[in-house]
């Protein structure tokens, strides 16, 4: 198994929009979607995993419809809104940026100081 | 936001299935998680383990999960409340009180709120209600405060003020209504054209009076009221164009108002053109208005009352400049005053609401403090519940909002009851006779004061919480554990707050006792002022006589003689006459008089009088008194001798060193031709004419009724049976000699008199009221706090008592503290008082505003009361027995 990274807080609801942003998924599949993205590296802490689901859709970011699974389970699944597709592209944006920044900081040698 | 409150509300209503969701959706969760482990080579049990390690404990996820949603909250609070309702049924007599508390207090204050937002609060049902305001003369110097608008007025400002965008006059009436033999007599309006633009709210159906449709051969229209609308026409849309008897004169009716035209007080059920002739819009008719006739304007957007006062002051000026009248009228003070309409309505029972919500609110006042001393006293009977349950963990805000559930529990239930009582307030104030102040009908329980209610009871709860929550946070945790008594902990400053708490509730209610004692003493005074004349077994009614049928002088004379003929006759009937205007009638309206030889001093104007002519056996009838010379009777009317008789008010003032008997005067404000003067034959005892607390005698004349024939006039009967039972004789008389003339306004001179006093009988009664709660309230008040002063101090007693203090002793401690108290409140409430006198000195009769009676007898009252309530709680402490408190734990 590759090793894999700790989240950085307030980086999971940003990952759960992402994972829901791409199709509709229940709450289990949203765990899978985020490993599978994220290619294994990012560790996710399950037990956060609904409260940050019920979170996001108190807040209107995801909608919640009870709809069937692929093994024919009642299952909650989650979607999208307007307004959490908004933020998701807000938050993408910040992270970007930030993260360039750091790399930009980090790579820094010492002639160029 | 919204939407949280939304999604928030949402899971409320389907909690079951917001629980289920949450548990179905975990179990899937770990049975997918379980499956995907197996099949990836792991043991089931195995999988098990591994899915409950990563996943923690489901109960821990749904917590957080209801949190993310804000549910938590709520179902702290349905802990907290639940809780709060068990502790409050384990004290029912703690619970009781606080309740019943609040509900008087409340309620007493609801009621008292319910006319105050009626009459003061609630604007007009105009639109902009702010801009409207009203104009009338005033002749201060001569002793007329107030004298309406005249027509001239009306036309000469009518569009030549331009802090006004419209200006209209009205005059109230009564007029007999329908067809010949289901005549009925209605309140009506006669207004000018402007009327209903000036108000904003005109006719939803038909249209408004044109400018054509004012003089008297031109004004046969009508608007309807929506009430007589719906009750004589059965809402019938094609109303326009029908015809309507009003005064046995047939009118187009031409418009209908909405239901909710209102015009101030009125109680108008028709509306007629108010039409006048040339000769009375001249400038010699300007100072003409009697009373009558009144005005009102709407002020330009953004104008300002002093930027109309100053513009009508200019235009009164540049008038009178070419009046021949103008030195008198300028000596009279003469002045046009502009005031806000509404505030002018209620400006007589504005300054007592106000002082009886003050007092309301002081009753609050004690209620609350009472009620803040026995939540202290109940928060340090559980001291140590609460210091092992913060040693457990409750934190400060857990503390805090316990409290504030509980004592809003407590104030939202009070308030609840406390509406009962409000509503109850408002049928006993209605009982008193409240729908007939200004506005008065408006009076109403409605959703508005309910709102107003929950509100203040939610405002109430959390100001209740205050101090007991600080006085729970504030001890240290482990004095409380240690200290093995409940009566270990109470520190100065409780204590301290709890003695001041009993020297601002005496305080209040001897304020409250002070007040209610000059009010009290006024209506006393009030009642005891002699009308003038013998009062009792008078009946009097009044009577219109339409213009159509009875247009002219001798008419209307033939009409009033006829009926003193028949009433005569009738049994029990002593004496009976008629005057234009009786007593108390509500009415007044002076006119001038011009005594022969009276010359003005400098600083002296004309003087209005109350003038009335009287025919049949008025003044025996009424009851006067004769000073000197004669009665006018009814041979002075038929053979029309030019004579009257003044009352004493008047003979003093044209006639201080000599008999009046034998002066000549004149009707009016100019010295008028020898023959017309009319000689001064009698002088009678002088009437109160406007109500009893009238100070300012103005003088009055009567003549015969042949010189002052009027189409509206009072008939009053002196009968040896309760005066009431003669009503319907009189009745049945007045329809024998018309069909179609009705009788109103009847009612007995005492009667009149009684009602005449309901500004005064009712906050006298209120403020009594209130100051009764507020005794009693004090009296518990002290009570508890020194019971809790004696159970605190039991062991000091009983040690005391068993190195040999006295009983006696004591007592006297207790006493001592007692009166302290009594001391510190009386000397605040004095000064409060004090305060509160000078406030109500304009609502006082006769009472100066420092009565020392009054204060004496409120002291003892006070102090009676509390040392009542005081003697119980310091005997009982005399009792202890020192054995029992040295052994108790």
């Amino acid at each position: 198994m590759a090793k894999t990274a700790e989240l950085l807080p307030g980086t999971l609801d940003m990952l759960i929009l992402k994972a829901v942003s791409l199709k509709p998924l229940h709450g289990y599949g949203v765990l899978l979607r985020i490993r599978q993205i994220s290619r294994d590296a990012l560790e996710i802490p399950q037990g956060s995993l609904y409260p940050a689901l019920y979170r996001l859709e108190h807040h209107d970011l995801i909608a919640a419809e009870w709809g069937q699974s692929e093994n024919n389970r009642r299952a909650k699944y989650y979607t999208l809104t307007a307004a959490g597709r908004r933020r998701l592209r807000d938050e993408t944006a910040g992270w970007n940026r930030l993260a360039s920044a750091i790399a930009v900081a980090l790579s820094t040698t010492s002639e160029e100081v | 936001m919204l939407k949280r409150f939304r999604s928030l509300f949402r899971v409320l209503t389907r909690r079951r299935e917001f629980e289920d969701g949450m548990t179905e959706e975990l179990s899937f969760h770990i049975e997918q998680y379980t499956d995907d482990l197996v099949r990836s080579g792991m043991s089931r049990e195995e999988a098990a383990r591994v899915t409950r390690r990563e996943l923690g404990s489901p109960i821990n996820i749904k917590a957080d999960c209801r949190q993310a949603f804000g549910i938590h909250l709520l179902d702290e609070l349905r802990r907290q409340l639940s809780y709060a309702i068990r502790l409050l049924r384990k004290s029912p007599g703690f619970t009781a009180t606080a309740l019943l508390t609040i509900a008087v207090c409340f309620g007493a204050n609801l009621t008292i709120f319910a006319v105050i937002d009626s009459v003061l609060l609630r604007p007009l049902p105009f639109p902009e209600p702010g801009r409207l305001t009203t104009i009338f003369n005033t002749y201060p110097k001569a002793g007329v405060e107030r004298d309406g608008s005249s027509l001239t007025n009306y036309y000469e400002r009518r569009g030549n003020v331009p802090a006004f965008t419209s200006l209209a006059i009205y005059r109230y009436g009564t007029e007999i209504v329908g067809e010949p033999g289901s005549t009925e007599r209605d309140q009506t309006m006669r207004v000018s054209p402007d009327f209903f633009s000036t108000l904003g709210l005109g006719p939803v159906i038909g249209r408004s009076f044109t400018e054509e449709e004012t003089t008297s051969e031109t004004d046969h229209v009508a608007i309807l009221s929506d009430t007589f609308w719906r009750q004589r026409y059965n809402a019938d849309s094609n109303v326009i164009g029908k015809q309507i008897r009003v005064n046995s004169v047939p009118r187009t009716v031409i418009g209908v108002l909405p239901p909710a035209f209102r015009f101030l007080s009125s109680d108008a059920q028709l509306f007629l053109p108010l039409a006048s002739r040339p000769e009375d819009r001249t400038p010699s008719q300007r100072h003409a208005g009697g009373n009558v006739i009144q005005m009102i304007a709407r002020l330009q957007p953004g104008a300002t009352l002093a930027q109309a006062q100053s513009e009508i002051d200019a235009q009164n000026a540049s008038l009178e400049a070419d009046d021949p009248q103008a030195k008198m009228i300028a000596d009279a003070g003469f002045r046009s005053l502009v005031v806000p309409l509404h505030a002018d309505h209620v400006v007589a029972i504005r300054l007592t609401l106000l002082l009886l919500q003050a007092g309301a609110m002081a009753l609050l006042l004690i209620g609350a403090v009472n009620l803040v001393n026995l939540l202290l006293v109940r928060a340090s009977g559980r001291v140590k519940e609460l210091a092992v349950r913060q040693a457990l963990g409750a934190g400060r805000g857990y503390v805090v909002s316990e409290v504030v559930v509980e004592t809003t529990l407590l104030t939202l239930v009070g308030g609840l009851l406390g509406l009962v009582i409000g509503a109850g307030g408002i049928h006993l104030l209605g009982m008193l006779g409240v729908d007939r102040l200004p506005l008065g009908s408006r009076i109403a329980f409605d959703g508005r004061l309910a709102l107003v209610a929950l509100l203040a009871a939610i405002i109430m709860g959390i100001v209740f919480a205050v101090p007991i929550a600080w006085f729970n946070l504030r001890r240290h945790l482990g004095n409380a554990l240690q200290s093995e008594s409940r009566s270990g902990t109470s520190g100065r400053a409780t204590q301290f707050l709890r003695h001041s708490f009993i020297v601002s509730q005496i305080a209040l209610a001897f304020m409250l006792l002070a007040g209610a004692g000059l009010l009290g003493l006024s209506l006393l005074r009030a009642m005891a002022v002699s009308p003038g004349f013998q009062s009792d077994h008078v009946l009097t009614g009044h009577i219109l006589l339409p213009w159509a049928d009875y247009p002219d002088g001798p008419s209307r004379l033939a009409f009033a003689e006829k009926l003193m003929d028949k009433v005569g006759p009738l049994p029990g009937v002593l004496y009976a006459g008629v005057v234009n205007n009786v007593p108390f009638s509500g009415k007044t309206g002076k006119s001038a008089a011009t005594v022969l030889g009276h010359i003005l001093r400098p600083s002296e104007s004309a003087r209005g009088h109350y003038s009335y002519g009287v025919g049949g056996d008025y003044f025996h009838a009424m009851g006067f008194s004769l000073r000197s010379g004669r009665f006018l009777t009814a041979d002075d009317s038929a053979g029309s001798t030019r004579v009257c008789v003044v009352d004493e008010d008047f003979a003093r003032y044209y006639w201080p060193n000599a008999s009046a008997i034998g002066g000549r005067l004149w009707d009016g404000s100019e010295v008028g031709k020898d023959n017309e003067a009319f000689t001064v034959v009698g002088v009678v005892g002088g009437v109160k004419q406007a109500g009893l607390t009238e100070d300012y005698a103005q003088g009055a004349i009567y003549y015969p009724y042949v010189f002052r024939i009027e189409d509206s006039f009072f008939v009053a009967v002196h009968t040896t049976l309760p005066p009431e039972s003669l009503g319907l004789a009189l009745q049945r008389v007045v329809r024998q000699i018309d069909p179609d003339i009705p009788v109103n306004d009847l009612r007995s001179m005492e009667t009149r008199i009684a009602d005449s006093l309901v500004a005064r009988r009712s906050p006298a009664l209120l403020a009594g009221l209130f100051s009764g709660i507020a005794l009693l309230l004090t009296a518990i008040g002290t009570y508890g706090v020194l019971s809790y002063a004696v159970a605190q101090r039991r062991r000091e007693i009983g040690l005391r008592m068993a190195l040999g203090a006295q009983p006696g002793h004591i007592r006297g401690q207790f006493l001592y503290l007692f009166l302290r108290l009594l001391a510190g409140g009386v000397l605040l409430g004095v000064i409060g008082a004090w305060l509160t006198s000078q406030a109500m000195q304009a609502v006082l009769f006769h009472v100066p505003p420092f009565n020392l009676a009054i204060l004496t007898s409120a002291l003892c009252i006070i102090a009676l009361v509390s040392l009542a309530a005081c003697l119980l709680p310091s005997s009982r402490a005399a009792r202890i027995s020192p054995m029992d408190a040295l052994a108790e734990e």
